[in-house]
């Protein structure tokens, strides 16, 4: 009887793996890994979840960055105990829809989390996104104690040589970096590289030891997300980043997606600079970082791609 | 019937007494003010807070005990039933003959004199005395020190269980006074109950002693039938008050709290809760006594509230100095000062967990009042939580809008300590924390830098600069406003419209 049991379950289970495994097969063969990559896309005009999917299938899809069985990290900022209006974190839509694109490549776990500035159950909670991308289907992970974070050296750092950095990064097989595009008070910018300060435990290292070689000096972690995916659709120009009322807030309707994190930054600066000057001089830390050959500022030498809805 | 009293009796004080530790527990008191509505139902918030909307409730008790005696000490109270639970749990490991309380004569000269010198304070504009004595509020304490503490303790057990679904909660700031006070309280509590059943309630307590006053001319009294009373003692050794005289086959009202057991044990039915008024005894002189006396002592309350209510239009004289940033809500220290029991309602709501018990920072008389503290956090922009949950009107209860513009400290900004002038490097975590843009950065030097410039008209002394402040010694601190003002509305600045239709690169 125990024998016919397991045999049954076996071939139960044989026929439910092979069953499972064929759609991935598909995907992977459809995968765009031979079209000649895209460096950067530029996304115009749209409401976040189009202009997503018009920026991720010119990328190649998302499973150029996430395979099947992937362990997956989506990292927006959640800084604020504000509303989605505010612009001061990422637009919540955007979030879900990431994660729904991760799952459907076959992440088997997608986890979004940020070591917010405001009480983070208020942050979780106002900012939309916990709501969001539990709905979305991902598990919205604790950020706001230091036994979440654990540490990682970083011996390419100049002043930054190790930070505590949360577990999920650790853990995870991918991770994805989903900044808001913020005008900032000290670090001039908040983008791709910025939106680090929330995988780190000790922001005030940063603050008290040359905040824009810190904040380039966490971009040499040997971690890098896959893809980093920031969102202008709302733009906090002024006042930031947590920014006082709408009245800071600019509806841009953008959205910048690239592998190549001081890229992505040099891109959604250039296209901040529109709406208030910007010099890349002043936000120091992405010609830092490019100084530390994390990636390039020089737009003309990647491939770049530009979408209007 | 009686028995049904008694279960009755029984049921509200258990249910009361969880209410109101909910309001004290983390996993109760979040995102909703159910639970602390009931702290508003507790004589002494209710006689503080009879200025600021809880004339209504201070009524009703009234008409409560004038109705049925101190039956508020056994259903309302929480400490009257923590004491009750208290004995109860004791008497399980007793002999019957040691679970016996016997009758004993009252301490009237040590009940006034504490009565006295919790309420004359008061009337000078200080809650220290009342706010060790009260019973309500040291219960608060308990919850909050206590049993809150254990409940985290557990909560953080569960999270390491499942740490997926289970957050940890990041243990809050302790302050060994207002712990050791609270443990020591409830020691001092268990002893006297376990020994002594009621004994707090009827030596000490200030609740205790006004009421018993009053409760003299209740309209229903416990009365004890003497012709068919045998002197069987069974009443006295279940009277936890121990107000029960059988030489003179009489009760003490003033001590009765109304539990009914010695009318569910009485087997001849002598003992009755009796409808007393307009009947006189002609040999018993009780009646007129505690009637005189029941109004002396409205009487005098009445002239209280008045006094306070003279007292509070013009503040004894303002602090000169004060390290301490009363919460918003507490319109002046002066006015926390005489309002605030330290019941701890708002240390154990506030969801930064910045709102502590005061060691000296308001002076000795403002002891374990809450004091906000930017140690660990600062005080949410998009919070009013503990103006909502404060019973007393120690604080008052604020709107958002209101708690937006309430100045309880101003910034100051020194900056010859700022890692800006020191290190030369960029900085700007104070400006990123400030939800009013009162601090803002300006250009400095030659290499892009921006250093901050403050302007303390507009800041609320939210303490989000100073928390995040990365220099050893901070650059920005708060200044506490011993006198809470009105902050000037942050600046609006509207921006042109700028049409892009263009990447920019």
């Amino acid at each position: 009887m125990e024998r016919r049991n397991f045999l049954k379950s076996a071939l139960l289970g044989g026929i439910a793996g092979a069953v499972q495994l064929k759609p991935g097969n598909i995907f992977a063969s459809e995968s765009k890994e031979a079209q000649g990559e895209t460096d950067l896309v530029a996304v115009m005009g749209g409401d976040p979840v189009t202009m997503y999917k018009r920026g991720i299938a010119s990328m190649g899809g998302i499973s150029r960055f996430v395979k099947k069985g992937n362990k997956v990290v989506v990292k927006p900022n959640i800084g604020w105990d504000k509303k989605p209006e505010f612009a001061a974190n990422t637009n919540p839509e955007l979030v879900a829809a990431i994660v729904k694109d991760c799952l459907s490549a076959g992440a088997t776990e997608v986890v979004v989390f940020d070591h917010t500035c405001d009480e983070w159950q208020a942050c979780y909670n106002n900012s939309g996104i916990e709501a969001a991308a539990k709905a979305a289907g991902a598990r919205v992970a604790f950020a706001h104690d230091e036994k979440y974070f654990k540490e990682v050296s970083l011996p390419k750092g100049l002043r930054l040589k190790s930070a505590k950095i949360h577990e999920s990064i650790i853990d995870c097989d991918v991770w994805i970096n989903v900044p808001v595009l913020k005008n900032h008070g000290g670090a001039k910018m908040t983008i791709s590289m910025k939106n680090f300060m929330g995988i780190v435990w000790d922001r005030r290292y940063w603050h008290a030891n040359d905040l824009q070689q810190c904040i380039a000096d966490c971009s040499t972690y040997s971690k890098m997300p896959v893809l980093n995916i920031v969102d202008a659709y709302r733009v906090m120009t002024q006042n930031g980043p947590k920014g006082k009322t709408t009245e800071d807030v600019v509806t841009a309707k953008a959205l910048f997606m690239s592998t190549d994190i001081v890229a992505v930054d040099t891109a959604a600066l250039r296209f901040f600079n529109q709406f208030k000057e910007m010099r890349i001089e002043d936000v120091s830390h992405i010609q830092k970082a490019e100084k530390a050959k994390i990636g390039t500022t020089n737009l003309d030498t990647i491939k770049v791609e530009r979408i209007k809805i | 019937m009686y028995k049904w009293f008694k279960r009755g009796r029984v049921l509200v004080s258990l249910a009361v007494a969880i209410l109101i530790t909910l309001a004290f527990l983390f996993f109760s008191n979040r995102d909703n003010f159910f639970f602390s509505s009931f702290l508003k139902v507790q004589f002494v918030p209710a006689l503080l807070g009879v200025f600021t909307g809880s004339v209504i409730i201070l009524a009703s008790l009234f008409i409560l005990v004038l109705l049925f005696g101190r039956i508020y000490c056994s259903t309302l109270c929480p400490l009257g039933t923590l004491q009750d639970t208290i004995w109860r749990v004791a008497s399980l490991f007793r002999s019957k003959r040691s679970r016996r309380f016997k009758f004993s004569t009252p301490k009237k000269i040590l009940r006034y004199s504490i009565l006295a010198i919790s309420a004359i304070p008061l009337l000078f504009g200080s809650s220290f005395v009342i706010s060790l004595l009260d019973p309500y509020s040291n219960y608060g304490k308990i919850s909050s020190e206590i049993i809150s503490r254990s409940e985290q303790f557990l909560h953080n057990i569960l999270s390491s269980i499942f740490p997926d679904s289970i957050f940890f909660r990041t243990y809050s700031q302790f302050i060994a006074i207002s712990f050791f006070f609270a443990l020591g309280f409830l020691i001092l509590v268990t002893i006297m109950s376990v020994f002594r059943g009621r004994l707090y309630c009827n030596t000490i307590c200030p609740v205790g002693t006004t009421l018993g006053f009053i409760s003299k001319f209740a309209a229903f009294r416990p009365v004890i039938n003497k012709e068919s009373c045998n002197k069987c003692q069974l009443c006295i050794s279940n009277c936890k008050s121990e107000c029960i005289d059988l030489e003179k086959g009489e009760i003490d009202v003033s001590r009765c709290v109304a539990c009914f057991n010695c009318m569910t044990v009485c087997k001849r039915d002598a003992v009755s809760y009796k409808f007393m008024w307009g009947k006189r005894d002609v040999d018993n002189v009780f009646p007129a006594k505690g009637r005189r006396e029941a109004l002396v002592t409205m009487g005098l309350l009445g002239s209280f509230i008045a006094a306070r209510a003279i007292s509070r239009k013009n503040p004894s004289a303002p602090l000169n100095t004060s390290d301490g940033i009363a919460p918003p809500g507490a319109l002046s220290i002066a006015n926390l000062k005489s309002n605030c029991t330290a019941c701890q309602a708002c240390v154990s709501a506030c969801p930064n967990g910045i709102i502590k018990p005061a060691t000296g920072e308001y002076g000795i008389n403002g002891l374990l009042m809450p004091v906000l503290s930017f140690e660990k956090h600062f005080c949410g922009y998009d919070c009013n939580v503990c103006s909502q949950v404060c019973p007393n009107g120690a604080l008052i209860p604020l709107t958002l809008e209101e708690k937006k513009l309430t100045q309880i400290g101003q910034v100051r900004f020194y900056e010859d300590k700022c890692i800006v002038v020191t290190d030369n490097t960029a900085c700007g975590a104070c400006d990123e924390h400030c939800p009013t843009k009162a601090i803002t950065m300006i250009p400095y030097g030659d290499k892009g830098l921006t250093i901050p410039i403050v302007d303390r008209d507009i800041c609320i002394g939210c303490g989000g600069c100073e928390y995040v402040c990365p220099a050893t010694e901070k650059a920005m601190l708060i200044e506490p406003t011993s006198v809470h003002m009105v902050a000037k509305k942050p600046i609006v600045e509207k921006q042109e419209k700028v049409v892009v239709d263009d990447f920019g690169f």
